[in-house]
């Protein structure tokens, strides 16, 4: 894994979100530091979903999380709209100014009810962001936008009027969620494993409303997940991460059906139903994930990894080209 | 099911009723289960959440809160265990009949270390010595594949990974050599390395101990390849039950279908459009007299509404609870009907499933 390098980053008009050399770490302790995130470069194009998967503790929801600036990252660059005349580099925005390009990121979370407030009606949970940003917030122009997105969500505008989230069920507030987002407009949306504390007949409804959504509103998706079919589903791209680093990026088709980082091969071999693409003795390595206080040298992924040798503890591979949207990062990348 | 191994199942579910008294009326958990399981086999248990199957096994394990009302019969080896539970025999839960559960963190007690908490249940059911019990409990950390067992013993549950943790409460439901494990959910709390790790632990120990399990999960996936039989629940009720191949080769019931087809899976391209079940569970204090999935079924005619399907053979060791089975003549002609008519006799508008209905009919596995 464990790359690094900037070659997956693509010369295009119509990239949206472009994250650059991003690091974050955390404190701990006697000057010790968790490495997170280390060296992570990737970009997405206006009307593109980017998933992005990889184990607990690799660094996924801290990248999603770092985007957003909660909290700021501690080096790299995180630029919206780059080249264009409403281009912004987050990480140098402060006070008013990060806070006036915020509607343009708006984020959902893993837990839906969680993530609404348990006092308030549903509908006002749904306005606040047009409330705050918008001068005629109680006029007739707002509120059919709110009228609008719930019902786009599939939510009863005036069933939302007087109810709370707690009585509605946890796929219903997330839609909820979905809907506040999108009430302001936003050009991405991120989502942090969205659908993982639902049932898997609400899944497939709010898979299919994200869709929805996307198309509707020309929405850019960040998708984060743990669960490969899912992160298959909704991406046209995807990024596996492991220890804060890069192992494969590509179009989510391309990666699945010839994966080449030995990392990305496991996790195929691993899923309940392995994807057909992989051998099941793939999956043949020990579950324990280093530290990422102390993560391995070179190739953070050589200590599970199958085939490592002494190049891969000496020197961390780089991202490389395989083919047309296709890049690993693997001194032994499986080739075919 | 699965008749003809060694003459009596080792554990027998004979119509099996839970139900809880609330403030706003009787809430059947479950209503009406049967199955019987022999030594050395897996049964599966799947649905959604509310769908009874935790409950069933709460029952088993007589962990249910004394104000829970519990029918039927449940028999272990030709002991009557609910008749155990009333005699509150203490070596029984724990020896022959163990449980794990989904979540390993909460399962561990946070302020004991691991070795004397495996070593607990050797000396409480067995008399061992401290000494001997902390020698078995290395030894079991070591059968459940745990690196420096020795020198866990003596660690706290917070010095261990999620799936190290998980590991650990296998080990204390194997500290007795039960003879029937139960697993709830085992793994969902899990990465997918670790899940496909624990997951083979558990079969090779039940292969090796000749141990009957029960595994259950809301993941069709994960009992796909490790079950010897299914029985898919909804509402408190078995829908489908049968061997996991024929379940998987010719499913019957329209829910069984529809949880399988609603799962996207590793092999379908990206933006598949997925075939959701819409609405959801029904409320189960005021349960209507149909069938329970009729609101949210495609096959459903007017008589699912008045009439609740019972139990139906198809074929050897394979039933069903539906008037128009998927796959019969009468469930192809039912779902047709409602396509042309574009809604069910509950009202479903069927151009939900539209452009997602094009994949196989039988959503027959590869």
């Amino acid at each position: 894994m464990a790359g690094s390098g900037t070659i997956q980053l693509r010369d295009d008009d119509d990239i949206v979100l472009r994250v650059e050399n991003l690091v974050v770490e955390f404190p701990v302790g006697r000057h010790q530091v968790v490495h997170a995130v280390s060296d992570l470069s990737f970009d997405v194009r206006r009307g593109e979903t980017l998933g992005i998967v990889g184990e607990s503790g690799c660094g996924k929801s801290t990248t999603a999380r770092a985007i957003v600036q909660i909290p700021r990252p501690t080096s790299g660059t995180v630029v919206l709209d780059p080249g264009s005349d409403r281009e912004a580099e987050l990480t140098a925005l402060h006070g008013e100014s990060l806070r006036e390009v915020r509607p343009r990121l708006q984020m959902i979370f893993q837990d839906p009810i969680s993530s609404l407030n348990p006092r308030r009606f549903v509908r006002d949970i749904v306005a606040e962001g047009l409330a705050i940003w918008q001068k005629d917030h109680s006029g007739p122009h707002s509120q059919a936008r709110i009228d609008e997105v719930l019902e786009a969500v599939g939510i009863d505008p005036e069933v939302a009027a007087t109810r709370r989230p707690h009585e509605f069920s946890g796929g219903q507030c997330q839609r909820i969620s979905i809907a506040r987002a999108v009430a302001l407009d936003p050009e991405i949306l991120v989502c942090d494993e969205p659908v993982s504390a639902l049932d898997v007949s609400v899944q497939a409804q709010i898979l299919n409303i994200l869709e929805d959504m996307k198309q509707r509103y020309g929405l850019t998706l960040l998708f984060i997940s743990h669960d490969l079919s899912v992160v298959r589903n909704v991406s046209d791209r995807v990024v596996v991460m492991y220890l804060g680093k890069i192992c494969e990026i590509g179009a989510a088709d391309t990666l699945y059906s010839s994966p080449a980082h030995p990392y990305t091969r496991v996790l195929l071999a691993s899923a309940p139903e392995p994807a057909p693409t992989v051998d099941p003795s793939d999956a043949a390595i020990g579950d324990e994930i280093p530290s990422p206080i102390n993560p391995p040298s070179g190739c953070r992924f050589r200590t599970r990894g199958p085939r490592a040798t002494d190049l891969c503890a000496a020197e961390e591979p780089q991202v490389q080209q395989l083919g047309e949207d296709h890049f690993v990062a693997c001194h032994f990348p499986t080739l075919g | 099911m699965n008749g003809t191994v060694n003459g009596q199942p080792l554990l027998s579910v004979t119509d099996l009723r839970v139900g809880f008294a609330t403030q706003r009326g009787l809430v059947r958990a479950v209503d009406g289960v049967s199955f019987d399981l022999f030594a050395g086999k897996t049964l599966g248990i799947v649905g959604e959440s509310g769908s009874g199957k935790s409950v069933t096994a709460k029952t088993l394990m007589n962990l249910l809160p004394s104000y829970a009302r519990v029918e039927g019969s449940v028999m272990f080896d030709g002991r009557d265990v609910r008749e155990l539970a009333a005699q509150k025999e203490k070596h029984f839960w724990g020896v022959e009949m163990t449980m794990i559960f989904q979540d390993p963190m909460t399962s561990l007690n946070p302020v004991k270390k691991v070795g004397e908490q495996i070593a607990e249940s050797l000396r409480v059911h067995l008399g061992r010595s401290r000494k001997e019990a902390r020698d078995e409990a290395g030894d079991l950390l070591e059968t459940v594949g745990i690196p420096e067992a020795r020198k866990r013993l003596s660690q706290y549950p917070h010095e261990l990974s999620g799936g190290l943790r998980q590991r650990v409460v296998i080990a204390m439901a194997l500290a007795c050599s039960p003879r029937l494990l139960i697993a709830d959910e085992p793994t969902t709390a899990l990465d997918v390395t670790v899940q496909k790790h624990i997951l083979d632990l558990l079969d090779e120990l039940r292969e090796e101990r000749g141990m009957a399990m029960i595994l259950i999960t809301h993941d069709l996936g994960v009992v796909k390849g490790r079950t010897d039989d299914i029985m898919v629940m909804y509402a408190g009720r078995t829908m489908e039950q049968a061997d996991t191949a024929t379940l998987f080769s010719t499913m019957r019931h329209p829910y069984t279908e529809a949880l399988l087809e609603t799962i996207p899976r590793i092999d379908m391209p990206s933006h598949t459009r997925l075939v959701p079940i819409p609405g959801r569970p029904p409320d189960l204090i005021d349960i209507a007299p149909g069938c329970p999935f009729a609101p949210r079924c495609r096959y459903s005619v007017d008589a699912c509404v008045v009439e609740c399907p019972s139990l139906e053979g198809h074929g050897t060791a394979h039933v069903c609870a539906c008037h128009k089975p998927v796959g019969t003549e009468a469930g192809i002609a039912a779902r047709a009907a409602n396509e042309q008519q574009g809604t069910t006799p509950t009202g479903l508008d069927m151009g939900l499933f539209e452009g997602a209905g094009s994949r196989s009919g039988t959503g027959a596995g590869n």
